[in-house]
């Protein structure tokens, strides 16, 4: 197997990550806190997020219907994805997060549900690349390896 | 600990951050798992010892407890059941624990609800590294407070004379800022980065004021 050029798969789809703007400086912050001490750590968090930002989803998609117009209740959910989004560097999803939030300010209904919409397409394309992008690092190498991070 | 080798290379790379103590307790609080784990791999990098709890309930039964003498206290402002503010204001009555607040928006309000419940800190999610690197001078400036209390001067004096650390007083908020400026990359394209720092600006204008 031509380990090197998954490593090179890895790290591109990674850049392309960060120039369409899904991911920020914040995953590199992220990324540095990986060592031998805990070599898995960029993906266990990356597990931990997209299990509790689905979650958190479902649960406000849920409120959206069952809770019409309860701008408060709908902050407080995208209040919480927010701080996931951003201690992750997931930044397109955060600035949707956002944008919700000030739609909540602004008691518009449209604009919550079309930020919602946004939010969840950009969680659907960032789980799938990420997951790629594991898949490739664990293609690539033995653990030895895998503990380096892909520039 | 496998986190030696890093400690040493940090200290190499930065040079002019002041030495910090290794081993200071901190106990973090927050019922975001995401947050929390990243915290605790950025606290333990700094040879911190974090100690992590998911709500403030459960914080406050280890603050209690006293089977960990904590220094200082991380917590995030908005948890369900009880919120960082009450824990804050809990362990300011019952304990002279410096908190830091913790939160996903820098609210001109929340701040300053914050520093008048007595947080010595307050810190806007994502947390970055620079910004834990200097929590320790929290727990230094609370430990100088109470040896000159105890030389018997007046309490109110201690907040004026510590210009080398992050006590309250504007000056060091605006040196601390400065270095936070100059450390970060300024080429980030980290939009909440300003926002961050504006609006902590924005904070101090307003404080200064009064």
């Amino acid at each position: 197997m031509d380990y090197s050029n998954l490593r090179r798969q890895a790290a591109s789809l990674k850049k392309g990550l960060f120039d369409q703007g899904h991911l920020d400086e914040q995953f590199r912050q992220v990324e540095d806190l990986q060592d031998e001490a805990s070599p898995n750590f960029v993906e266990e968090v990356v597990v931990v997020f997209f299990k509790d930002s689905g979650r958190l989803i479902t649960n406000l998609e849920q409120a959206l219907e069952k809770y019409p117009r309860d701008f408060n209740r709908w902050d407080a959910y995208m209040q919480q994805l927010k701080g996931s989004c951003s201690s992750i560097g997931a930044s397109r999803m955060k600035n949707e997060c956002m944008s919700f939030r000030d739609s909540c300010g602004q008691r518009n209904v449209e604009g919550c549900m079309g930020s919602f919409q946004k939010l969840k397409r950009e969680h659907a394309v960032l789980r799938q690349k990420l997951e790629s992008y594991f898949q490739l690092l664990r293609q690539a190498g033995p653990a030895g390896a895998a503990t380096r991070p892909v520039m | 600990m496998g986190a030696m080798g890093e400690d040493q290379r940090e200290r190499m790379e930065d040079a002019t951050v002041d030495k910090f103590p290794e081993g200071l307790r901190v106990l973090a609080v927050d019922d975001d798992c995401v947050c929390l784990n990243v915290l605790e791999a950025l606290l333990r990098r700094y040879i911190y010892h974090p100690t992590m709890a998911m709500d403030a309930k459960t914080a406050l039964k280890m603050l209690r407890t006293g089977k960990v003498k904590f220094d200082l206290v991380i917590t995030d402002v908005r948890m369900p059941y009880m919120d960082g503010f009450k824990l804050l204001e809990l362990t300011g009555l019952e304990m002279d624990m410096p908190v830091i607040m913790l939160s996903v928006d820098c609210d001109k309000k929340v701040v300053l609800k914050g520093i008048n419940h007595g947080a010595c800190d307050y810190l806007v999610k994502p947390v970055y590294t620079n910004d834990l690197k200097n929590i320790w001078q929290h727990d230094k400036s609370r430990r100088r407070s109470q040896a000159i209390s105890h030389m018997g001067r007046d309490n109110a004096v201690d907040e004026r004379v510590h210009p080398g650390t992050l006590a309250m007083s504007k000056d060091s908020k605006n040196k601390r800022n400065n270095e936070y400026h100059s450390n970060k990359n300024t080429e980030s394209t980290h939009s909440s980065t300003t926002q961050k720092s504006q609006g902590w600006h924005g904070q101090l204008s307003f404080i200064t004021s009064f």
